[in-house]
């Protein structure tokens, strides 16, 4: 069993990296897909951020993306454990197409980050509700402190990558 | 005791921070954050299967709220 | 440790309804009642009330559909 508090921080980088990668994967930095996402990212834009950046932090507010999936694997592993990621999966799949989103990357995002959260919990000896914090603390980083800077940042990944 | 203290910390941080910043296209990333430790403070206070369906209708509804805002005020600032 | 909780519920409600009574532009209103939705949702969810928590959140985001449509039509509420 590891300490709660020395769990939270590796939960903590360990939903930054799966959400990140999980959004650069389904393409959210390289248009803003919904209407409310394009607007976003050109009012970053104009405020010294990065255009990509800025559409990847609109697509995350304005429609479910991974970082959603992330957060209600942990709280629905918490609650009901592997039933209550079923639940999770087909709330999430509802709700994606209410926001009018096209692609799959909440359903994605929930997937993975059950497999992750029940390898962790089962074999390393997490607590689950470590994940809950951890995502809470990663979303806080991306969004949180300075959406500015934290846009240059993605938008340099995502150069990088394609 | 220290995943809720985190939860509320962020919660009530943002909400201060979205209401006085200035303008009203950057206060949606800080009432999105909000949301999401809100949605962690709902699973953490009643750990019951619906209450998963809750967390979820109101994350999904402030999502909704806030593309609804971001559109609408794009298109009166061109007209 | 649900204590903890309910001090966010209070400071949420209150917080959000004195800042949407201070706020000069009718979008900001709207944000600052988003925030008093969370601390109402926390509420009920404290409570035991699920289902009314799921149907505040579903109807809070129409009720602020119908609410921008009305805006819509004005040229001066986005300033």
């Amino acid at each position: 069993m590891i300490d709660l508090l020395a769990a939270i921080p590796i939960a903590a980088v360990i939903c930054l990296v799966l959400f990140t990668a999980l959004d650069i994967f389904w393409k959210l930095p390289k248009q803003g897909g919904v209407s409310g996402a394009d607007v976003i990212g050109k009012e970053l834009e104009k405020n010294g951020g990065d255009l990509n950046g800025g559409w990847m932090i609109g697509n995350i507010i304005s429609s479910p993306d991974a970082s959603t999936g992330t957060i209600f694997a942990a709280c629905s592993y918490y609650v009901w454990g592997i039933w209550g990621a079923l639940i999770a999966i087909v709330l999430v799949y509802i709700g994606e197409h209410i926001c009018a989103d096209k692609g799959f990357a909440g359903v994605s995002g929930v997937v993975c980050a059950t497999l992750i959260i029940w390898l962790l919990t089962s074999f390393a000896g997490f607590p689950p509700e470590s994940f809950i914090a951890g995502c809470v603390i990663a979303i806080f980083l991306v969004e949180g402190i300075s959406p500015k800077h934290a846009s240059r940042l993605l938008g340099k990944i995502w150069r990088k990558v394609s | 005791m220290i995943v809720e203290g985190i939860c509320v910390v962020i919660a009530a941080y943002c909400a201060i921070r979205a209401v006085f910043e200035p303008k009203t296209l950057k206060k949606l990333p800080y009432l999105n954050v909000m949301n999401f430790a809100v949605a962690g403070a709902i699973v953490l206070l009643m750990p019951y299967p619906i209450t998963i369906g809750a967390a979820i209708a109101y994350f999904i509804g402030s999502t909704l709220e806030s593309n609804a805002i971001a559109s609408t005020f794009a298109r009166l600032e061109e007209q | 440790m649900t204590d903890l909780i309910l001090i966010l519920a209070i400071f949420l409600a209150l917080f959000g309804g004195i800042a949407a009574l201070l706020m000069r532009s009718a979008f900001d209103k709207l944000i600052c009642l988003g925030i008093l939705t969370a601390g109402v949702v926390l509420f009920l969810v404290e409570k035991g009330y699920l289902d009314v928590a799921i149907v505040v959140s579903l109807l809070m985001p129409v009720g602020t559909i119908f609410i921008l449509l009305l805006l819509g039509k004005k040229q001066e509420a986005a300033k």
